[in-house]
């Protein structure tokens, strides 16, 4: 049956080759201090760790699942969330790595699930987010690449579709991040460019004197041979 | 127990004699060894151990014995098994040595058969054939200013006496008559008289075999070994220690020398690098030799690292292409570090494509730096020891300029302690102010702003680690070339 499939180029089963489709996600954790230690379990936060696309579009066309692994210490650690929003609040005391799984709905169950990984970030030294005032955010860009999908999935990604009707954004301004980022990797890249540059230039010159000492000191050795042998004693 | 042959002697029975027992019988007989030549040689199945195949077919067996051995005999003498023959008789007769010259008659029990027959041991009396000259001989060829004929016919006289034994015949030499003769003296002289005795006698056309003796070479092998015979225990253990360094020496030497090979790569390396990243960016770079380079050498061996290529279909974070590969080893990560963080750029900056491409640049760039810093310390440090040797080898000072660029910076003096400066336009292997301004080099080249913010001399290879293993090496190179110029001073 999957052969069939197979031998099919088109219709949903064969992969498009060189067609790449990015999907940037964002994915991190919210958290916020209770304000006083809970007696009962010694809890002290409230978090939420989630995975939101970066545009506004329902992910759930693509996204079968969304796995969240927390601490063992946690009763039920495994949490799978199927439709958006797919996100996990739970409180807690400690911070701890949160392994994210995402599955694909793919048809041809060709593609595999991604993992990564969020280290959950509670604690922060800002005074307002200490208090419990505000609540500290951690959240991470990342892109999703679907490097030669089959029709279907294309089908899949590129039907659009939003999530939300009113203005969508984020907790941290991820365009300007970009920006500056991108400049500043330009700019150090030259920087390091001519650095090299220059020690070329050095090491040419270096090997350069390099060898002509050489040739002194053979010149040197010639006539000294000579003249050490007689000094050996009788 | 009555054996036949007992019997028959007792009652003086004739029975023709069987031969007596030949020391051949007797020997063999002890050690039954039947040589039955193995007309089948089988070869072990394949699978079957070596030990197994070993019990069931050994070389002359081709069945399992079916009676048991017999292991009583163990690690008794295995007696002998004289024979059942007749006694031989001996008999009490006189004897003389052929190797005496006079003939005298001895005396001694001999076997009967054995009558008559030579005395055996009179074959070990051999003698050293020296030749013996006549006086017109050496009038003729032998005469020579150091030694008289007495001293000459007694130097022979004793050869043959004592079998050319120099020792014994040096010890007898009679140093109130003569002068005193070494063994290499005495040698040399009947040497030479028997050579020259051979040539003069050989008939005319033939080569004669001459013994070659040098003895001057003689006499300092001999005084070479008396030397090192005297040696006291500091002298060896100091020896010991010479032989120590300079193999040291040679290995370190053989490292350079190795570096410098690499050093020829990277820059050619380098330059390629520059040159085709300023035409079109090219992002696949092998690893530096001596890993081999599959892909034919259309980017020769160029440095930096690779970055794990994501061409495969399938799913994949943007954030797994800016993972750094495994093989990077710590050095190389800790100096990537470095230079981000001075140059405020996150060690995981967010993956979008650019961001990506030019993240992985950079790193590999600065990786390039970094190996570039490490070959030119390189270079520096052999530029130094040779120096050093040059001027030892003329024993004056000579100025040479080491840590200068084409563009000419001021020449700074040999180093105490240096800083690797990754960012900033300080030479390296300089100043024992580490306040040195950077000027000149900037200043030729002054177009960015950025490059006016590297002011500082930095050290990005800031490990105690990566810093003074030059220094140290440094030192132990200066400290070998003085042990070299005491080597030296001492021969």
């Amino acid at each position: 049956m999957m052969a069939d499939v197979r031998q099919e180029p088109t219709v949903g089963g064969g992969r498009i080759k060189g067609l790449t489709i990015v999907k940037p996600i964002i994915y991190g954790n919210l958290a916020r201090y209770f304000g006083k230690k809970r007696e009962e379990d010694g809890h002290t936060h409230q978090w939420t760790v989630y995975v939101k696309p970066y545009k506004n579009e329902d992910l759930s066309i693509y996204v079968k699942k969304v796995h969240f692994k927390l601490h063992e210490s946690y009763p039920n650690p495994n949490r799978v969330v199927t439709k958006p929003p797919y996100e996990v609040t739970e409180t807690g005391w400690g911070e701890f790595e949160v392994i994210i799984k995402i599955y694909f709905n793919d048809p041809n169950g060709n593609e595999k699930p991604v993992t990564f990984y969020h280290l959950l970030k509670l604690f922060q030294s800002e005074t307002d987010i200490m208090l419990g005032k505000k609540s500290l955010v951690a959240e991470l860009y990342d892109e999703l690449v679907f490097q030669d999908p089959t029709p279907a999935m294309q089908q899949l990604l590129t039907s659009v579709r939003p999530i939300s009707l009113g203005a969508y954004k984020h907790e941290t301004d991820f365009e300007e991040k970009r920006e500056k980022t991108n400049n500043n990797l330009i700019a150090a890249k030259n920087k390091i460019r001519y650095e090299i540059s220059e020690l070329n230039e050095r090491l040419k010159f270096a090997k350069q004197n390099i060898s002509k000492l050489k040739k002194d000191i053979a010149q040197i050795e010639k006539v000294d041979d000579k003249s050490i042998i007689s000094l050996i004693p009788q | 127990m009555a054996l036949g042959s007992d019997v028959r002697d007792i009652l003086d029975l004739e029975t023709p004699d069987k031969d007596p027992v030949t020391k051949e019988s007797l020997m063999n007989d002890s050690k039954k060894k039947k040589a039955r030549k193995s007309d089948i040689n089988s070869k072990r199945p394949e699978g079957m151990h070596r030990e197994l195949w070993g019990l069931l077919w050994t070389d002359n067996k081709d069945s399992p014995p079916l009676v048991p051995s017999d292991n009583s005999q163990g690690y008794k003498q295995m007696k002998a098994k004289i024979g059942s023959s007749k006694v031989r008789p001996w008999k009490w007769m006189p004897f003389t040595n052929p190797a005496r010259k006079d003939g005298t008659i001895f005396y001694h029990y001999r076997r009967v058969a054995d009558e008559g027959k030579d005395y055996p041991f009179s074959r070990f009396n051999k003698t050293v054939d020296v030749p013996a000259y006549t006086d017109l001989e050496y009038q003729q060829h032998l005469h020579d200013d150091n030694w008289t004929r007495l001293e000459t016919d007694t130097l022979f006289d004793l050869c043959k006496r004592f079998d050319l034994r120099f020792i014994v015949i040096q010890d007898k030499w009679d140093r109130e008559k003569y002068k005193e003769r070494s063994v290499e003296d005495l040698k040399e002289r009947y040497y030479n008289v028997c050579n020259t005795l051979k040539k003069v006698r050989a008939p005319p056309g033939t080569e004669p075999k001459i013994k070659v003796f040098d003895a001057e070479h003689e006499r300092r092998r001999k005084a070479q070994l008396t030397k090192l015979f005297e040696r006291t225990p500091e002298q060896v253990e100091e020896e010991d220690n010479l032989i120590a360094e300079l193999k040291k020496i040679e290995l370190r030497k053989k490292e350079r020398e190795k570096k410098t090979q690499d050093l020829q790569k990277l820059i050619t390396a380098a330059d390629s690098n520059i040159d085709s990243r300023r035409t079109d960016r090219k992002i696949t770079k092998k690893k530096l030799p001596p890993q081999k380079t599959k892909e034919g050498l259309s980017n020769p061996e160029t440095c930096g690292i690779k970055f794990p290529d994501f061409k495969q279909s399938g799913v994949s974070l943007r954030s797994q292409r800016m993972k750094l590969p495994a093989s990077i080893g710590q050095k190389k990560m800790k100096a990537i570090e470095q230079v981000l963080e001075e140059l405020s750029i996150e060690f995981n900056p967010m993956p979008c494509e650019e961001i990506v491409q030019n993240f992985n640049e950079l790193r590999q760039d600065i990786v390039l730096l970094y190996e570039l810093k490490l070959a030119l310390a390189n270079c520096e440090y052999e530029q130094q020891t040779m120096k050093h040797r040059y001027d030892t080898l003329r024993g004056i000072k000579t100025e040479v300029n080491m840590d200068v660029t084409p563009s000419s910076l001021p020449s700074t003096p040999i180093p105490g302690e240096t800083s690797v400066s990754l960012l900033s336009g300080t030479p390296i292997g300089v100043s024992s102010t580490p306040n040195t301004p950077l000027i000149q080099v900037t200043e030729s080249q002054d177009d960015s702003p950025t490059l006016k913010k590297g002011g500082e001399a930095v050290d990005v290879v800031g490990n105690a680690d990566s810093l003074t293993t030059p220094n140290r090496k440094r030192k132990a190179a200066i400290e070998q070339s003085n042990l070299l110029k005491k080597i030296k001073q001492k021969s």
